[in-house]
């Protein structure tokens, strides 16, 4: 079990900076998620923490040891890290087996102890029967727990996973995201997981650090994220969420471009942004603040999706079933908003959703 | 079954069929003519072409000019008649065959054929009338030729005449026989008034065509009854090219029905067009020649023996060369290959000081022509007078004794092949090693495993197959070389089987047989080595797809980094950098003997030579456009080639792959000689001397350099681009010229240069197969440095390095820094 402690790291490609002055620390046997868009600095970080690449400056720790600084650099094999990889990286020149043995040989275990170990490794992934085959002769699925098993099996500290799910189809990926995620509350170890698949961070991780452009956007448990956001991007990122321009005045807001009022008992004043989440919304044929037009239904089995038009907007809402049902295309609908989130409307929303790449 | 495919099947039935048919005719025309060509005695196929040509000749003199001059001039046609037929029974011996010609003929036909047959006659064994005097008698008013056309006939018809001058003197002191013949010599001359007669051309032509006394007397037979028609003609002369046409042709179809059989698919398509027109080259110019070599050697005078090859492998010098070929090319391939993948480890994957400029060097000496390489060490390594020798005695004082090292010796054979062979190695490794997944050595090092154990116990097992590959292409490239061993073994009397081939070929057509025979060995060698290649690399291929592009995995040598470079550098200086230098001061020195600096002795004499000489200018521009033909339509067969293999599942690609394949590593002398052996007419194909033999020889070695940067750049091009455009509308030209074209368009100038270049320098294959006039820039250095001047070889060997250095420059500005070679 380790920390890590992450000072004013800043890393830059030649010009490009890719991260600027991170600062973290991640607690003993925590779950941490590093989540952002593609290209937003979340594996470089995680590389850097590997020992992959050298921070342009700034700092890291594990545990109370300095891995990285201006003075230091521990390479990445003297580090006691276990990594998965998204591309797997299993040898393909290696049985199952070896490939599990290997971070033990290098460390001269005696073959007794190699081959105990190899085996509770397997076992934990559920692969004991394969141990002898090739990797070529596994499915991705399987690759993936070698993979797995191979970085767990010399007890390390703290696991880094870069993606490890994104090659896997959806219903493998659901499965394995418990699996690792029962792994590492057994063993309590430290985990830094990168993805960019929203729903993986918010079943798995205990914190998730939300990058963007290289800048952290908000750091906290999912919940504390998910249900407010520190910015628009944050909003838009985590869940599904509409934007509204609005006017905040005493006692309620009005939509831009419309004549409807949604109540309001804040301080804010003046040009607004209102982010509203699909299924805060309650969807009423004939009751609700604001009046509009059904544009679109689509039952997806758990969920109704419905989209409604106010004025120039389109909003999106998960509808109760009996409204759902009572409803067709183009009759007026009315909406309540039960809960919703205010944004300084000088907030440049769209640049801010802009990925980066 | 609906109709429409019913139809189309009885359509694909039909075309297969006439096809057939087509290929049968051909065969049997084929050999018809052939039969007709050797019964008649003949030594030539071409003499039916003059024989046709001699009996158009007569055919049209008769009709223009002795025809309208007998109406004009009156004379006896009966008379004629009889002068005619009673001359040729004193002319041919063989009576009876000649008469037979006559049978059954009256009237105008009669009289035409016997002229005709007097006009054969007297144009080839008569005495005839010199040009001179012929246009003397041109040059004769209208009324003067009639009076002498008069004469003649008179004479002819037995009338003692005196004909005015020059014909006059041309009778003098003939009498009978010869006197008649004479007189109708002047006759066809006057009759015949532009002066053209037969000319002098054909009636040479005719005399060779009909040495032997059957074929004198066929050939006369046809050409006076003008028997031959274009088509027989055509059979005939061409009879044994007919044959291999159709013989093509039916194997082609038999392929195809085989095919379209397996395929249950009834459908013709243009594709098959394309593949087995590529199929029909390779089998003509490469499988039929080595057949034929394999044949002739096995079974000498059509009976096997291996007598031949016993006498030949157990002779003491043959077999020490056999000796040598093996411990050098084992050597070479140990060395190298030990240097190589260090080096490529250093180059690719760490952060050695000038990686980039490294690997440009040592991929560049992969495209340095083996005789520079072979020429400077020479100079450095002579025993007696080598700048290295005098260094080292210098240094240690050693005296004046030679050596202390001897290029002329076996371990100076290996250690020259391997500085030239090592590339061959190093570009296989670092492209596996670019090819690996980085993050297979990066899950080694969090696993606890430092750089070093890592490159041990990932890296190299991993990149093994092409380790193996690599290894395996320097063995068969040093075995098979010959440039190196000709310019340091010959003269060292370290013999190897290449130079002793050359040598057999050398001694004319009894040592053909004996080079073949050693021909075979390196044949055998070479066919075990790709199958041995192709077996590793084909059964332990790792391929490791990355999920995202990932940057090299760059290992920080820290406190070695410095050391490490320092070793590459001093690597670089011996093996690159010394060689060139040496290269370069030779060709300026005036006295070999003596430093650059002395005095005096700096000249440009001889790079002003070898840029002003004629003879080397002609050798260039040769060399130049073998170069370029042979990667023009290299990279045409390679383009389509890599279009079948990736875009098609027609059969039959991956057999036309695997001839190319064979090809390329067949080693340079042994297709020379096949060519040699088989091109000469005996399979109705007769280019041996001309620069088309050459040219396919430097195809079918260096077709596969351009097709593997091709075939790669068209296996990265994913199939869906194409489909996309198809679906947006575009039609399959319009999405080849669009999409497909651009996209593979650098690629496809990389493997033009990649034909190129080493065509542009051959010499293993030039040795065996030029001719006057087709002389290249390779063999002229060879000869400059083996027979002339070794300054002007050097001169011309550092130009030839200049040049080629300048075009991968040009090629990779041209594809954008994404290849040089």
């Amino acid at each position: 079990m380790s920390t890590v402690t992450i000072r004013s790291v800043t890393k830059a490609f030649g010009e490009q900076k890719v991260l600027s002055e991170f600062s973290q620390t991640f607690g003993d046997g925590e779950f941490i998620t590093l989540l952002g868009p593609s290209g937003c600095g979340k594996t470089t970080m995680l590389r850097m923490i590997a020992g992959f690449e050298k921070p342009t400056s700034g700092e890291i720790l594990i545990g109370d040891q300095v891995v990285s600084s201006d003075r230091v650099f521990i390479p990445p094999e003297k580090r006691g890290i276990g990594m998965v990889f998204q591309s797997y990286a299993v040898w393909p020149h290696m049985t199952v087996a070896e490939n599990v043995a290997y971070p033990l040989k290098i460390r001269k275990m005696p073959k007794a102890e190699i081959a105990a170990e190899v085996a509770r490794a397997l076992a934990s992934v559920h692969l004991s029967q394969y141990a002898d085959r090739l990797p070529s002769q596994l499915s991705g699925g399987q690759q993936q727990r070698v993979a797995l098993a191979r970085a767990l099996v010399g007890h390390p500290k703290l696991l880094l996973l870069d993606e490890p799910l994104s090659n896997l189809d959806a219903k493998l990926r659901e499965s394995m995201r418990f699996e690792i995620k029962e792994i590492q509350t057994q063993l309590g170890i430290t985990v830094v997981y990168v993805t960019h698949d929203q729903t993986e961070a918010m079943a798995m991780s205990d914190r998730i650090i939300l990058i963007n452009r290289g800048v952290i956007q908000q750091v906290g448990t999912p919940q504390e994220i998910y249900d407010h956001p520190a910015n628009p991007f944050v909003a838009d990122f985590l869940g599904k969420v509409d934007f509204l321009a609005g006017e905040a005045e005493e006692g309620r807001i009005r939509i831009s471009g419309t004549d409807q009022w949604i109540p309001w008992h804040g301080a804010e004043r003046g040009r607004v942004q209102i982010a509203v989440r699909p299924e805060r919304i309650t969807l009423s044929p004939d009751s609700g603040d604001l009046d509009g037009t059904l544009e679109s239904k689509y039952y997806l089995g758990d969920v109704n999706d419905c989209r409604v038009r106010v004025g120039e907007n389109l909003i999106r809402v998960i509808a109760p079933p009996e409204s759902f049902a009572s409803l067709s295309r183009g009759d007026s609908a009315r909406l309540t908003f039960r809960e919703f989130m205010l944004f300084p409307a000088d907030e440049r929303l769209e640049d801010s959703l802009k990925i980066m790449t | 079954m609906d109709k429409a495919d019913k139809r189309s099947i009885l359509r694909c039935h039909l075309t297969l069929m006439l096809l057939m048919v087509l290929g049968i005719g051909l065969v049997l025309g084929g050999l018809w003519g052939n039969r007709q060509y050797t019964d008649a005695g003949f030594t030539q196929e071409n003499a039916f072409s003059v024989i046709q040509n001699l009996s158009d000749e007569a055919g049209r003199l008769y009709r223009d000019g002795l025809i309208p001059a007998l109406a004009a001039s009156g004379a006896d046609s009966g008379s004629l008649e009889a002068a005619s037929v009673s001359l040729l029974p004193g002319v041919w011996k063989d009576e009876e065959r000649l008469l037979s010609a006559l049978d059954g003929l009256t009237g105008e036909a009669l009289k035409e054929r016997q002229l005709r047959l007097l006009e054969v006659t007297w144009a080839v064994s008569g005495p005839s009338v010199k040009a001179t005097q012929r246009r003397a008698l041109a040059a004769l008013s209208e009324e003067d030729m009639n009076r002498l056309v008069q004469g003649v006939l008179a004479g002819l018809s037995g009338q003692d005449v005196t004909l005015p001058d020059p014909a006059g003197s041309l009778l003098e002191g003939l009498d009978s026989a010869d006197r008649r013949a004479m007189l109708a010599q002047i006759l066809l001359t006057a009759v015949n008034r532009d002066g053209t007669y037969i000319t002098a051309d054909t009636v040479s032509e005719f005399k060779k065509a009909i040495r032997t006394d059957g074929g004198r007397i066929t050939g006369w037979i046809w050409a006076a009854s003008g028997r031959m028609n274009l088509f027989t003609r055509l059979l005939c002369s061409a009879g044994k090219s007919l044959v291999l046409l159709g013989a093509l042709l039916l194997l082609d179809v038999a392929l195809l029905f085989i095919w379209l059989l397996a395929d249950r698919n009834w459908k013709l398509d243009f594709k098959w067009v394309a593949i087995l027109l590529i199929i029909d080259f390779l089998l003509t110019f490469q499988v039929l020649p080595m057949l034929t070599l394999l044949f002739r050697s096995l079974f000498p005078d059509g009976q096997f023996s291996l007598q031949a090859i016993t006498r030949l492998y157990t002779n003491e010098l043959n077999l020490g060369a056999l000796v040598n070929t093996l411990i050098a090319a084992t050597c070479t391939m140990l060395l190298g290959t030990l240097i190589a993948f260090p080096l490529a480890w250093l180059v690719g994957r760490t952060n050695l000081y000038g990686r980039k400029l490294f690997r440009l060097l040592f991929i560049l000496s992969y495209m340095v022509p083996p005789y520079v390489g072979a020429m400077a060490w020479l100079r450095l390594l002579n025993p007696n007078v080598g700048d290295l020798n005098l260094l080292l005695r210098s240094l240690f004082g050693l005296g004046d004794t030679p050596g202390p090292l001897n290029v002329y010796s076996l371990p100076g054979l290996i250690w020259v092949l391997t500085t030239f062979y090592y590339p061959y190695a190093f570009i296989t490794i670092s492209r596996a090693m670019e090819k690996m997944d980085p993050t297979l050595e990066e899950a080694s090092r969090i696993a606890g495993a430092s750089p070093l154990t890592t490159v041990m116990k990932i890296t190299l097992p991993m990149t093994t197959p092409s380790l193996i590959a690599g290894a395996l292409l320097v063995f068969i490239s040093a075995a098979s070389c010959y440039g190196i061993p000709s310019i340091i073994g010959v003269p060292g009397r370290v013999h190897t089987v290449t130079t002793r081939i050359i040598d057999y070929v050398g001694r004319g057509s009894d040592g053909m047989n004996d080079a073949m025979g050693l021909g075979l060995f390196l044949m055998a060698l070479a066919i075990l080595i790709l199958l041995l290649s192709d077996g590793i690399v084909a059964r332990k291929q790792y391929i490791t797809v990355s999920g995202k592009s990932t940057r090299p995995n760059i290992v920080d040598l820290r406190g070695w980094r410095r050391p490490l470079t320092a070793l590459v550098t001093l690597f670089a200086l011996i093996v690159i950098v010394i060689p060139f230098a040496t290269i370069l001061v030779t060709s300026l020195k005036t006295d070999l003997g003596k430093s650059l600096f002395a005095p005096g002795n700096f000249t440009l004499g001889q790079w002003r030579l070898i840029l002003s000489r004629a003879e080397v200018l002609d050798c260039l521009k040769n060399s130049l456009i073998f170069a370029a033909v042979a990667a023009t339509v290299g990279i045409l067969i390679a383009v389509v080639m890599s279009y079948m293999l990736h875009r098609t599942r027609i059969r039959g690609r991956k057999l036309s792959d695997f001839l190319i394949t064979l090809g390329s590593s067949t080693p340079s002398v042994v297709i020379a000689l096949s060519l040699i052996l088989s091109m000469r007419g005996d399979y109705g194909i007769d280019i041996y001397q001309t620069a088309w033999i050459i040219i396919i020889a430097y195809l079918i070695k260096y077709l596969m350099m351009g097709m593997r940067t091709v075939v790669s750049a068209m296996s990265q091009i994913h199939a869906s681009l194409e489909e996309c455009s198809q679906i947006a509308g575009a039609s399959w030209t319009r999405t080849m010229l669009r999409i497909t074209g651009p996209l593979i368009s650098p690629s496809v100038a990389a493997g033009w240069f990649l034909i190129f270049i080493p065509c542009f320098y051959e010499l293993s294959m030039t040795t065996l197969l030029y001719a006057n006039g087709t002389k290249t820039i390779g063999f002229e250095l060879y000869e400059y440095w083996s027979f002339t001047s070794q300054p002007v070889a050097c001169a011309l060997a550092f130009a030839i390095l200049l040049f080629v250095v300048i075009l991968n420059f040009v090629l990779n500005r041209l594809t954008k820094g994404e290849f040089s070679i």
